[in-house]
């Protein structure tokens, strides 16, 4: 008994390995770039207090972290066609994953900024930076390093979440894990399986955060 | 030149600039003197639009403002002729020493890189930071910063420099050698208005000192006239209480 489920876990994992390698990491990653401009976009229209942009960034925050990522998942690729508007399953996901992480990291950008003393910004604008200027050379590169740890966390979590793109018909990981799963009858031993494989994701993940966060630290003056 | 007239600044209900009319002259030196809370920071940073006044006009050259209704536009030309050394230094936390100088150049004024670096390299060695010039802020003593500061300060050549407390920030020994340095500045002809409690400083220095309290210029004078014979009682009290060994009687 074992020894088969062992033999099925063998050869279910490349089975589920690839689906994740050629959907589940390309879905992380453009949805995890969309959000990324998103957040961009909201912090800064906020940090220079744009009439109108601002509040657009405040509503579409306030919608984005107060209503179920899955939920949103459904609207853009169950609700839109109702409107005329048709995406692909993998599209979709990544536009529902970018816009929902964007409000999410959105905050942890406008924190960031928030937490770059003001005197850069005055020391900015006696050297004769124009706000834009101020931005891109002295305040987005500070508050990047501020912000990169909470950023990194939040593309960690994206990896796990990608699993709800199944629900919309995504064929990834977890629903390759899924099929395989009902085909076999070892829901347990395949779903551990899938955890495993996302751990092995994360992991990585997380190895290359410690050693990116140490490079930054390196090219950061505060430690020498 | 520069000249304000009739600043007005508040603070919610506390009133820290009462009507302040000032003026600096080419070339000159000006010390502002007066006790903590006396307005002369504020002065400053009015000048400079780090804090927007609640009245007032201002005469650069050929730029005449007022200073409530003043555009971003006007601010950010007038600004191109400024330099300003803040208490804190205030160096960009993420650019080396070097960059920190040549980025009002290259940014700012559109001086290509070659040439900006070129300007950089000479404006650290006149503040003795040269060889510090790819260590970043961090790495860097207080006063090896705020040298770079004033590096930064006068690398676009300003036709005026304001210095916001200096050396306020620094351990007694590293005033020193910010002290120097603005010395030779003020040695080679830049227009400089400095806030300070360097009292030895200003004696030395400054060709003009200005007096604060309450937000009110209370004396102006030369800088030998106002500290061997201060026309008003509490510019002595001040003097006699900001340093130990005053020993001028009015």
């Amino acid at each position: 008994m074992s020894g088969k489920i062992a033999d099925i876990l063998i050869s279910s994992f490349t089975k589920i390995l690839l689906p994740g390698i050629r959907v589940t990491i390309p879905l992380t990653i453009l949805a995890f770039i969309l959000a990324t401009v998103i957040a961009l976009a909201l912090a800064l229209v906020q940090v220079a207090k744009v009439p109108v942009l601002s509040q657009i960034a405040r509503i579409y925050i306030w919608i984005f972290r107060g209503t179920p990522l899955l939920v949103q998942l459904f609207i853009i690729f169950f609700g839109l066609p109702s409107l005329g508007v048709r995406l692909e399953a993998f599209p979709a996901a990544v536009i529902a994953f970018g816009m929902n992480l964007g409000a999410y990291n959105a905050e942890t950008i406008r924190a960031a900024i928030l937490g770059v003393p003001e005197g850069q910004f005055e020391a900015a604008a006696l050297v004769g930076l124009t706000w834009w200027q101020t931005m891109i050379r002295v305040v987005l590169p500070q508050a990047f390093t501020i912000a990169f740890p909470p950023l990194f966390s939040s593309l960690i979590g994206l990896v796990k979440d990608t699993s709800l793109a199944s629900a919309i018909t995504v064929i990834e990981l977890f629903t390759t894990a899924q099929q395989i799963a009902a085909r076999t009858y070892q829901p347990f031993a395949l779903y551990c399986e899938a955890g495993v494989i996302y751990l092995l994701f994360c992991t990585v993940l997380t190895w290359l955060q410690s050693w990116l966060e140490k490079k930054l630290v390196r090219r950061s003056p505060e430690n020498d | 030149m520069i000249r304000v007239k009739n600043l007005h600044k508040s603070f919610g209900s506390n009133e820290v600039l009462k009507g302040i009319d000032f003026e600096v002259d080419n070339g000159e030196v000006i010390a502002v003197l007066g006790s903590s809370g006396s307005g002369k920071t504020t002065m400053l940073r009015c000048m400079s639009f780090l804090e927007k006044a609640d009245q007032g006009e201002i005469t650069f050259d050929e730029f005449h403002h007022d200073m409530v209704t003043i555009s971003r536009r006007d601010i950010h030309k007038m600004r191109m002729h400024m330099g300003f050394v803040f208490q804190s230094f205030n160096l960009f936390a993420n650019q080396t020493a070097l960059e920190n100088v040549t980025t009002g150049l290259t940014v700012a004024r559109k001086i290509p890189k070659p040439q900006a670096q070129e300007t950089a390299h000479e404006m650290l060695k006149k503040v003795g930071m040269e060889d510090r010039a790819l260590y970043y802020p961090a790495q860097l003593s207080g006063g090896q910063q705020q040298r770079v500061a004033i590096a930064r300060a006068i690398a676009a050549n300003p036709r005026v420099v304001f210095f916001d407390e200096p050396t306020s920030a620094l351990d007694p020994e590293l005033t020193g050698e910010v002290l120097d340095v603005m010395k030779k500045l003020a040695d080679e002809g830049t227009t400089m208005v400095i806030v300070t409690h360097e009292m030895q400083f200003a004696r030395d220095v400054a060709d003009k000192v200005v007096f604060m309290d309450g937000g009110s210029i209370i004396e102006q004078n030369g800088a030998k006239e106002f500290f061997e014979s201060p026309q008003q009682e509490r510019t002595l009290q001040f003097l006699r209480r900001s340093s130990k060994d005053y020993n001028y009687y009015i």
